[in-house]
Parts: structure tokens; sequence; C-alpha cells
């Protein structure tokens, strides 16, 4: 189901694009045996990516402040903060944001593609 | 002697001689690390180790594997591992003595030969492999098989297919050796890869697919010494004092402790006693054809995987990580399988991956760059890009065969490369390269979790030992989940502190809150865990993936077996009785003639500190939950954003050099305090070194 309003060129071409050190976002796959790995995300793909590893984790604070200023997606940004505040722990809003944001990406693809 | 050999098998490659020495000279050490750094020192010469004249690479290097009188028995995690030391060549700026183990088959194979350890030491003329069948060893020549410049993978098919001289799989062979034997294993066999020929100080010993000695560089020096492959295979048998109370005692631990399929308890993760298979896994995602456990010798529960297609088989931990920013699964598990064919250590190879990328970004590193580097960093995630990576550092090369300065630096570890770059000290300042102590990267944060950090500066490796793991992940795991925490901080620090004898009246030694982080209860928990696993886990060899069973959630009153369960283990295989805090003390006497052997090598007070970030850098990274107190109660509390404090630190070294009986001032070891260990000799070398501390 849609959540999300279709994406114009624009947007997609920013949500698709790789962005520079300073823009990057620092995400961690988390596992018992080696701690945290840190890992730095250099575009949205890389971020879908990291969310959709069995045990991620981003700070939601910061990847709500990317979405909205590097990604430039008011929308999705807004989706996102609403995720935050409404779920109790950050397993589940990771997941309720790993689904938005992998919807977004799917949008913006087909619209580039299409 | 039950459960040993009564035999250690002494290699000069230099002169190609091979001699026997008495197992019994060493008996007082038990086994594996006790007896290899006895050994170290009896065998180094030590005024080469004084004037600092002598390295990893040097021929004079003493490089012991040794087994452990469990090896090969019934004892679950405690049969199946060997011991490595010698010098490395892998931590900064020192090549501290060291030690890196694996497990697998090999040391029951050696001990099933009639061997408990095997000493190298020289340096061969041209390229040689070891053939041990039983008791009849040879040094051959790696030419007839053409064995130097073939990966770990082909180098150990090519020495089983020789060894079992044309027969199948399953068919019964002769090794020829002096006991008359026949067996329908093959031989275990460690070999190092192009990485460890190029000496690069990433490169490991690879035994079967994914048992790594990982640690230390340890290829490298065998590269060094022309030594590609040790074999060996026997047919013996392995004396048990007690076989009844050995398996009564398996089944005890089983019964009571071992995973129950049908109650897992949330225990998804592989860390503890009680963790199910398998969960040595830590792939991006789950490979979801099919798969079956695979166990070291006498475990009972296998924590890697072997698959349908044979990807990524019997990788774990570090392993299994390695770039994980793969465009799929697949090319995660491919590069992986890259990493112990080409023979390369996976805990500072995923730190190359991130630093590289990172100095790519930030228009530093790239082809013309100032760092120039012959990659096309916009293949990053592919399996071409990782497949240059890895032979360029295993051939000191451009990972396509021609000439590259790149290659070469990054072979040198990544410290290294980073002071070739100019970038060392800026980037151990921002904590770009995220190396807090001795050139090795970071593993558990030492702001947060003190026993790992403090235990790896005081020591010479990342100590890689998951011990009190269960105090942080289960804390931390239950507040990302918004689960219920299992047992609350009270109840937990009771358990575990009733075990750590004989510090067990000090509860405070588990406070890690910030006010204590510095303390003499700190300093006990560090010393505490030095001395359980120099000897409970690096000398009788127990598995840190399984041991100590300190929780148990299978357990009446969550509370394991450790404590109990190691010297019974001991004692049906040897007889001795031998408490568990008599392995406590040899632990520690172990621990010293260690740090003995690190002050000959030139270490001080004023050289154990941590790289700069961990001084000025909040740490960083999710939630990371430890026990501390708040308003005189337990509670689990979160550590993100804390700061080591640079002269607070020196507080704790003072502590824990009095703690120790070491000189305050330069943490010489103290004449009286070595003498009271049996180690006055230890002490009469310092003082030739005039490295004796003054108390």
């Amino acid at each position: 189901m849609q959540t999300l309003s279709t994406p114009d060129e624009s947007l997609a071409d920013r949500v698709l694009r790789e962005v520079g050190f300073d823009q990057r976002l620092v995400g961690y796959r988390m596992r018992e045996r080696t701690g945290p790995m840190p890992a730095s995300l250099y575009s949205f793909e890389e971020v879908v990516h990291l969310l959709n590893d069995k045990l991620p984790f981003v700070d939601l604070r910061q990847l709500r402040q990317w979405v909205e200023t590097v990604t430039e997606d008011a929308e999705l940004a807004t989706a996102v903060a609403d995720a935050i505040r409404e779920e109790t722990n950050d397993r589940d809003r990771m997941l309720r944001i790993k689904t938005l944001m992998g919807e977004r990406l799917c949008q913006c693809k087909k619209v580039v593609h299409s | 002697m039950n459960g040993y050999a009564g035999k250690i098998l002494r290699i000069n490659l230099t002169s190609r001689q091979t001699t026997t020495m008495p197992t019994s000279r060493y008996e007082e050490w038990v086994g594996g690390h006790g007896m290899g750094s006895a050994i170290f020192f009896d065998l180094v010469p030590l005024d080469r180790l004084r004037d600092k004249t002598i390295d990893g690479f040097d021929p004079a290097n003493v490089v012991t594997m040794m087994t452990s009188p469990l090896s090969g028995t019934l004892v679950p995690a405690g049969a199946g591992r060997t011991e490595v030391q010698g010098i490395g060549v892998q931590s900064y700026p020192i090549g501290w003595f060291t030690r890196s183990n694996f497990g697998g088959r090999f040391s029951t194979m050696l001990k099933s030969a009639g061997w408990d350890g095997i000493v190298l030491e020289g340096k061969a003329d041209r390229p040689v492999w070891l053939d041990i069948r039983d008791g009849q060893v040879e040094i051959r020549d790696c030419t007839p098989l053409s064995l130097w410049g073939q990966d770990t993978w082909q180098c150990q098919e090519t020495i089983w297919k020789y060894v079992a001289d044309g027969q199948d799989y399953g068919g019964w062979i002769d090794p020829g050796g002096e006991i008359d034997g026949q067996t329908t294993q093959r031989p275990a066999v460690v070999a190092i890869g192009p990485a460890g020929e190029n000496l690069s100080r990433m490169a490991c010993l690879i035994h079967d697919a994914s048992n790594g000695s990982g640690q230390g560089g340890f290829g490298a020096v065998w590269g060094s010494k022309n030594l590609k492959a040790v074999s060996v295979i026997g047919t013996g048998t392995i004396d048990v004092n007690d076989p009844k109370a050995l398996i009564e005692a398996r089944l005890w631990q089983k019964k009571h402790y071992a995973f129950d399929l049908s109650r897992l308890k949330g225990q998804s993760v592989g860390t503890h006693f009680m963790s199910p298979p398998v969960g040595g896994q830590l792939w991006k995602g789950r490979p979801t054809e099919r798969q079956r456990p695979q166990a070291c010798v006498g475990c009972h529960s296998g924590c890697r995987a072997r698959y349908e297609s044979g990807l990524g088989n019997e990788a774990s931990c570090y392993t299994t990580v390695f770039y994980a920013n793969a465009k799929s699964l697949e090319i995660q598990r491919k590069a992986s399988d890259l990493l112990n064919r080409y023979g390369l250590n996976a805990h500072e190879m995923t730190f190359v991956v991130f630093y590289i990328r990172d100095l790519a970004k930030r228009g530093i590193l790239g082809p013309g760059k100032k760092i120039d580097c012959p990659f096309d960093l916009t293949t990053f995630g592919s399996l071409e890009f990782v497949q240059q990576l890895i032979k360029a550092i295993a051939y000191r090369n451009d990972g396509r065969g021609g000439k590259s300065q790149f290659g070469d630096d990054l072979a040198e570890g990544c410290m290294r490369a980073a002071k070739r770059w100019g970038r060392l000290e800026e980037d151990l300042r921002t904590g770009q390269l995220p190396f807090p102590h001795w050139g090795i990267p970071i593993h558990r944060d030492p702001r947060a979790q003190l026993e790992w950090g403090y235990g790896t500066i005081l020591g010479d490796r990342d100590i890689n030992e998951h011990d009190f793991d269960w105090l942080h992940w289960q804390p931390t795991n239950a507040k990302l989940s918004g689960r219920p925490m299992q047992i609350d901080a009270e109840e937990a620090i009771g358990i575990y502190t009733k075990k750590m004898v004989p510090f067990q009246d000090d509860p405070l030694m588990l406070d890690y809150g910030t006010e204590n982080m510095y303390s003499e209860h700190i300093a006990k928990l560090v010393a505490w865990h030095r001395y359980y696993t120099r000897f409970w886990k690096q000398s009788a060899l127990f598995c840190d993936w399984r041991w100590p069973d300190f929780i148990n959630v299978h357990a009446p009153d969550n509370t394991g077996s450790t404590g109990e369960a190691e010297p019974k283990f001991l004692k049906a295989v040897t007889g001795k009785d031998f408490s568990f805090l008599d392995g406590i003390e040899l632990g520690r006497r172990i621990w010293n003639l260690d740090h003995a052997i690190w002050t000959l090598q030139g270490r001080h007070r004023d050289m154990v500190h941590f790289a700069e970030f961990i001084y000025n850098q909040p740490m960083w990274g999710p939630t990371h939950c430890l026990p501390g107190r708040k308003d005189g109660k337990w509670v689990y509390f979160d550590t993100v954003g804390r700061k080591v404090d640079k002269q607070k630190f020196e507080e704790f070294k003072t502590a824990f050099y009095r703690l120790q009986g070491w000189d305050e001032t330069t943490g010489y070891p103290n004449r009286n305090t070595l003498e009271s260990m049996q180690l006055g000799y230890v002490a009469d070398e310092l003082e030739k070194n005039d490295t004796l501390g003054k108390g």
C-alpha cells in the first residue's frame, strides 16, 4: 500500500545520488560478538540497505534530519518523525522507517527509469 | 601423565633438525599458553630481546603451537583449540610477544600423533612444509607439490591428496608413521596463503575452511621462516585418567547448562554455553539455503555452518562481518572465502574497507590523488572491488598483477599505511582510524567495556575475550527492543561476583559507572579477567565462544557452571586435584611471565595509553548498557557519550600496578612479586636489562 505521494524527478535524483563525506550518515550493524560495526552511509540506498540488516542501528534523530536536509524530502521526514514519536522502542521505529524508506527508494527508481 | 602425549616437537628450520622435548619439563604450566610462554622464554635469545634487535620477522623468533590436556577429549567446547605464540608483527609501534588461537581438529590430530605441541625456530633456506605422521617428521620442500603460491585451501587439498596417496575420501589410509596405525581421517593442515608468503602484517594461519589464527600476523611470521604449512596425521590415542568421570561430567554439563532446542529462552546469539548451534554467523542476512552446524572436536554446540552451496563454509565472527557493505549476501560470502583463501585477518580487513572508502570520499585517496590508489572506487560493494583489494594486499601490488605502492602500503596494516600517508596522527585524534590500542582496530570500546579496553592496552593485542558480554548485551538488547530484562542488574552482579575468586567479596569491581571506572575495584576486574583467560581459556584451552558459564538461564537460580565445571573436566582427564582458584593463580603467574617478556621488549608505563580519540571524543554509536550503581542501587545504564579521562586513567594504572606488585612508576615487575610465583629466574633477566622494578 502506498503511503507516500509519488516523487517528482528532482526528488528522485536527490534520493538516488551519492553524497560526500561531510553529508554521510553513520550507521551500525549490531552484533553480540563484534560489538557495533560502524558503517559510513553515502546514499539513501545504503541507508535502506543498512536498515534491512538483521540488527541495524541509526541515530533516528540524525536520520530524520538527514532526510530533511540532505535528501530534502519533507514528506518522508515528517513520516519518520511520526514513526519516532508513535513507536515505543527503537527496533519497532526502525522497522517502520525501513518500510517507509524502502517504499521511497522504489518510487524514485521507478520515476528515473520511466 | 594422563591427558598428555608426553613430548613436544622442536623444529629448527635453519638446520632442518627435529628434536624432542619431554612435556613433563613444562607440566607445571599445564598446557597451551602457559607452556608456550615458558618455552619461548627458555628458547628465545633473551639478549636480543633486551637489546631490541629481534622482531617477529627475525629467524630467531620462536613460534609455539601448543595443545592442552583437554585437547582431543570429550570436554564440551574445550577440546578443539590450538594456542599459537611468538613475537608478532601486527601490533604497533612494537610487535609484541603475542598469541592467537584457532579451533578445528588440529590439536586433536597433533596429540593423536603423539605430540603436545610444536616449537618452530630458525628460517628455512627455501619454502618448506612439515609432514608429521605419528612420530615420523619430515621437513619437505614445497617445490615438488608446487605449494608455495597456492592459496590456503588449495594447499590443504594438495597435502591431503599427497598424504592419502591416492585413497578416496572415507577410505583407510596408512600414514606410514612409527605407530603403524590406520585412519579414515585426512591430515589436519595449517597453512598460510599468498598474504603470508608476501609478509603482510595482517596475514594469518588458516586450518580447514575457516579456522584462523588471526591476530598477530603469524601468517607473515611463517612466511618469513619460509614455512608454508604444517600437516599432521595421527593414529594414536589420548589417555584419559577417568573416562567414566569425563563422560558423566559432559552429560551433567549438557543436561543442566546446554541449550535445549525446544526452549531456547531467547538465546538467539552465540556467546554462551547455553547458546544453540550456528550462532557464529553474523552475515548481513540469513542464508536461506540448506545448512548444518559445524563444530570443533568435542563441542556440543557447533557455532559455524556448512552450506549446500559451500559459500562461506565454517566462517564465523568477523569473517562473516567483513564487507557487510557488499551489494548482496552472496558477494559477502564470497568475500569471506577470499579472506580465508588468501589468508588475511578479517578483523583488521573489515576496518581497511571502512578506512579507504572514507579517505576516498574525502578526496584524499583515489587514482591520481594524494594517496594514489589503483581501484575504481565507484565499484565499491561489488565482488570485483573486494577481489582486487584482497589481492593487492596479499601480493603487495595493484591487485591485478601490476606494481603499486598502495598495495604495498596496505599490506603493512592500517597503522603503518596511515603513517606512510602522513595521516596517522590526525586520524587517530579524530577517530577516523578507530585503532585505540597497539595499532589494533576497535572491538569493544574502552570508554564502555572497561575490562576489554583496559585489558588490551595492558596486554599485547585485542583481547577478544567475551567473558563479561552478557552484562552488556542483555540490557542493551532489552533496551533497543523494548523487551523486559531477563535478569536484573543486582542479581547478575551477585552471580558474577560469587565466581570471581579470590575477589568474590568485592561486587564493586563490576560497577562500570563513570565514578568507579578508574578505581581499585576495576583494577580487580581487569586482573581477574587476565588471570582467568590466561589459564582456563588460553592454557587449558576452553573455548571463548562457550566459556565461562557465568549466567545460564537454563540452570537453577540462573547460575552457570563456571568454577565447578572447569576443574571437574581437568580432573577427569588428568587425575589432578587442581581447583578453580589454582587455575586463577596459575593464570596470574602466566600473566606475569608475559608482562616480563613485554618489559624485556621495551614496555614501560609511559607507553601504556590509548589513541587520542579515546580521550577527546565522546563514545559514538548505539546504546551500550552496562551495570553500575545509582543512588545506592544496581541498575543498567547507557555509556554512550563517555570519554576516558587521561589523568584519571593514569590513576587507574597506578592502582593496577599496585595490585599486581609491579613498580608504580615504571610498570616493571618487582623481584619479590616474581619470586613469590617462582619466577626468580625471570627477575634475574630483568635485572640484567635494568628493567626490574624498585619495589
